[in-house]
């Protein structure tokens, strides 16, 4: 079976600097998968990659094919058909990723609509709006109604990125990112987002790119992980392998400062 | 779960006496101008009492040198500035917006070229290149005047629009909405626009009101609609070698257009506060 996302060799480039080099990795149906690094290893750089979304100034390398189609040096039109339809993210900061003038259920409507009329369907507005509420009773946001009446900042943080996250699921996308979707969050509200990730993961049977520089957050979602240095894969393989026996120092540096985290606030550790 | 917690607990929105006394005077003006359409006290372009009579009963505001009703004038100069001022910011509106849009999106070398080139129009006097362009027509007319006028919004229009659709184009809900496949001009409609407009629609009650006192100087000089259409400026002129002896006819014009462009002025400062929901939340 061909793998869902399949990169190979890809480099990024902005001007002479190199942000990624020579990344390659494949992503399967269903399959769930982590990119590991600190700020500026290059994992953001490598979802925008995939969604084609870099912008003009950075050149990009190698060889994305997403469902099939390769996405470096494919045109708008092409991609605009692929976004949406094959994935969909979900960003770190889940007030910035909310257009603030607009009501939340209208902003979770228009992926619906643009799914539905792919699909060939005329939707009326009763369909959407029903579908709307379901994508909100799904990410467990209570009270779809008000919720889907509120403007984003009339909702708290956590609930923003379920939003968030409803509006990724609207366009049942193959393929999930999540951009470091639960940094901006406190520890509680973290948890609980990891656990509607998973499962809706699961559910829905999508696959996962999940981007993280949080060692525990990671392993609690994704089955393989890739661990990025400045642009570089330092080492690839199950969550339980590579944190278990890391074989490369950055990756055992990363391993023991979680660990030492977790003990100095109590935790058994993982 | 109460039934009261369905609904978002928004502020009634605050209606500032700003917001009341700009809407209370455009409004008024708007209302003359629409009945002037239908009825005015007197002929405007015929003598109806003696010259130069002083405000009675019959003649409001009194008659200029020729014997015409000044009330008739100024209530036909509303409509007038009104067709200015919507014409003016119609015009200036299109091509702003359009080429605000446009900048936002062109490449680093088109996008320079453009600022500059809207510094130096913006740069050049406004009453200077609508005479120009007045000039520039076979006769004056009101809406050379307004094109003259609509232009030079537009470059100012467009300087704005160029700003703000840039730094909402910079937004995380931008990329958001990219990645869920929406296309460029799906973005600047449905994302772009709605946040731009809260500035802009206030920036457009401010040019509305420049553009009512840019006409007022215009037909001062002469330059604006002819007579006998009425025209603020044109009484305010006219008015000028009789102000000693007959003060009204000066003041009364333009006590009717310091009254429009503070209330368009009260109107802009008003929707500022309306036109953002998420203003008026404590801050």
């Amino acid at each position: 079976m061909s793998a869902l996302l399949s990169v190979q060799g890809l480099t990024v480039r902005a001007g002479d600097k190199t942000l990624v080099s020579d990344l390659s990795f494949s992503i399967g149906a269903g399959e769930r998968m982590g990119l590991i690094g600190e700020s500026g290893s290059g994992k953001s750089m490598t979802a925008m990659a995939v969604t084609g979304l870099l912008p003009a100034n950075i050149s990009v390398s190698g060889s994305i094919v997403l469902d099939g189609q390769e996405v470096v040096g494919a045109d708008e039109k092409h991609l605009n058909r692929l976004r949406g339809v094959a994935t969909a993210v979900v960003f770190q900061e889940p007030l910035t990723a909310l257009d603030p003038l607009m009501k939340i259920g209208k902003q979770i409507a228009e992926p619906v609509r643009r799914r539905l009329a792919r699909d060939g369907q005329r939707p009326s507005r009763a369909a959407i709006d029903r579908e709307v509420l379901d994508l909100l009773d799904k990410v467990a946001l209570p009270q779809s109604e008000r919720i889907a009446n509120a403007y984003p900042h009339e909702v708290s943080g956590g609930q923003r990125q379920r939003v968030a996250i409803a509006m990724a699921l609207a366009c049942r996308p193959r393929l999930l990112i999540a951009d470091e979707p639960t940094t901006a969050l406190d520890v509680t509200t973290q948890a609980e987002i990891l656990r509607l990730l998973d499962g809706l993961v699961r559910e829905t049977g999508m696959a996962l790119l999940f981007i993280s520089h949080d060692l525990p957050v990671v392993a609690q979602v994704v089955e393989r992980v890739m661990v990025l240095r400045d642009g570089v894969a330092l080492e690839e393989g199950a969550v339980v392998d590579v944190f278990a026996s890391p074989s490369h120092d950055y990756t055992r540096t990363l391993v023991d400062a979680a660990r030492m985290f977790d003990e100095a606030l109590g935790g058994t550790g993982s | 779960m109460s039934a009261q917690d369905l609904s978002i607990d928004r502020p009634a929105r605050k209606h500032s006496l700003a917001l009341s006394i700009g809407l209370a005077l455009v409004g008024l003006n708007v209302a003359v101008a629409l009945l002037t359409l239908f009825w005015t006290p007197y002929d405007p372009l015929n003598a109806s009492g003696g010259r130069l009579e002083a405000p009675s009963l019959l003649h409001w505001v009194g008659t200029d040198r020729l014997g015409r009703d000044y009330l008739t004038q100024i209530m036909i100069g509303a409509r007038t500035a009104l067709i200015v001022g919507t014409g003016a910011v119609a015009i200036g509106a299109t091509i702003g917006v359009t080429l605000g849009i446009l900048a936002a999106f062109a490449t680093r070398l088109l996008d320079d070229v453009m600022a500059a080139t809207l510094d130096i129009l913006i740069a050049f006097p406004t009453l200077l290149l609508a005479m120009l362009v007045v000039a520039a027509s076979d006769s004056a007319s009101l809406w050379s005047a307004i094109l003259a006028l609509g232009l030079a919004i537009s470059a100012i229009v467009a300087r704005l629009t160029r700003i703000l659709a840039k730094r909402v184009l910079r937004q995380d809900y931008i990329v958001a909405s990219r990645t869920s496949g929406t296309s460029w001009p799906g973005v600047v409609l449905r994302h772009v626009l709605p946040n731009i407009w809260p500035t802009l629609s206030v920036n457009f009650a401010l040019q509305f009101g420049l553009a009512v006192i840019a006409e007022a100087s215009l037909s001062y000089l002469g330059l604006g609609a002819p007579p006998p259409n009425a025209s603020w400026g044109r009484l305010l002129q006219e008015a000028q070698g009789t102000v000693y002896t007959a003060p009204v006819g000066a003041i009364a014009p333009g006590i009717a257009l310091v009254a429009l462009v503070i209330g368009m002025n009260l109107l802009a400062d008003g929707l500022r506060d309306v036109g953002d929901p998420t203003r008026g939340r404590s801050r």
